[in-house]
């Protein structure tokens, strides 16, 4: 099926720009007209893999692929890895440095929120390679 | 009632403006995980968090206005950010209890 597929380099030095890719995404589910609690849903999942990118991986790579009933957002990045993916998604575990925290991240919901959100997640990670995050929301 | 006028009824500090939408909720808190997930569209969001990614969450979760509370200022990255997205932010004395006590009184929310 024809899909609208948006692509963007997630830069890991750069706490400015962090948000562009879901920012962007949003503008452009709005402009197809999906509904405003959608939107919402795609927006909160996607800054979080966008950030947890950034904070965790050294940055990488966000493609998001719009479908008319659904989209389908992929994160990929070669930073470290989650050695254990079920502590991960537990809400509250977090091990983001103080910096981090004081920014207002780091409260351990980034994986918990995406999962939340989304109508289907998986995580494909290995230790010191990288980890690719799958989301679909349906709309 | 509109950000401008609770900015001005409320004697806030004006530190970057957009669209002049009515404020029709409030929500409270710094970690931006909380607020992505729970802050309503249309609400005043009161914080004394500072930095660029303030402006991020505040388009993703389509606030009426920032209000940095405890005579907090945006930091410059904040600043510019604010003012190239077309994002109110405002900047009260009161801390945050104080100015949401101001805001729910003044809109009504």
């Amino acid at each position: 099926m024809d899909c609208v597929r948006l692509e963007y380099d997630v830069d890991g030095e750069n706490f400015a720009s962090a948000g562009n890719a879901s920012e962007s995404v949003k503008r452009t589910l709005k402009q197809l007209g999906v509904s405003p609690a959608s939107v919402r849903r795609v927006a909160i999942a996607m800054y979080e893999g966008e950030i947890n990118m950034v904070i965790h991986a050294h940055g990488g790579k966000a493609i998001a692929e719009i479908y008319p009933d659904h989209i389908g957002i992929y994160l990929k990045d070669s930073g470290p890895g989650i050695a254990d993916i079920d502590l991960a998604m537990k809400a509250g575990y977090s091990t983001a440095t103080e910096n981090i925290r004081s920014l207002g991240f780091g409260a351990g919901m980034g994986l918990p929120n995406m999962k939340k959100y989304s109508d289907e997640m998986t995580i494909d990670s290995t230790v010191g390679v990288g980890t690719t995050v799958y989301l679909r929301i349906d709309f | 009632m509109n950000v401008s006028e609770l900015a001005a009824k409320a004697n806030y500090r004006i530190y970057s403006q957009g669209e002049d939408r009515a404020v029709e909720h409030g929500y409270c808190g710094d970690f931006l995980s909380n607020i992505i997930s729970r802050a309503p569209d249309s609400c005043a969001w009161l914080t004394v968090m500072n930095n660029v990614n303030v402006a991020a969450v505040a388009t993703l979760i389509d606030c009426a206005c920032i209000i940095l509370c405890e005579k907090v200022e945006p930091d410059a990255a904040l600043a510019a950010r604010a003012a190239s997205l077309g994002i109110w932010v405002l900047g009260a004395d009161e801390d945050v209890f104080g100015a949401a006590k101001q805001v729910a009184a003044l809109c009504g929310v």
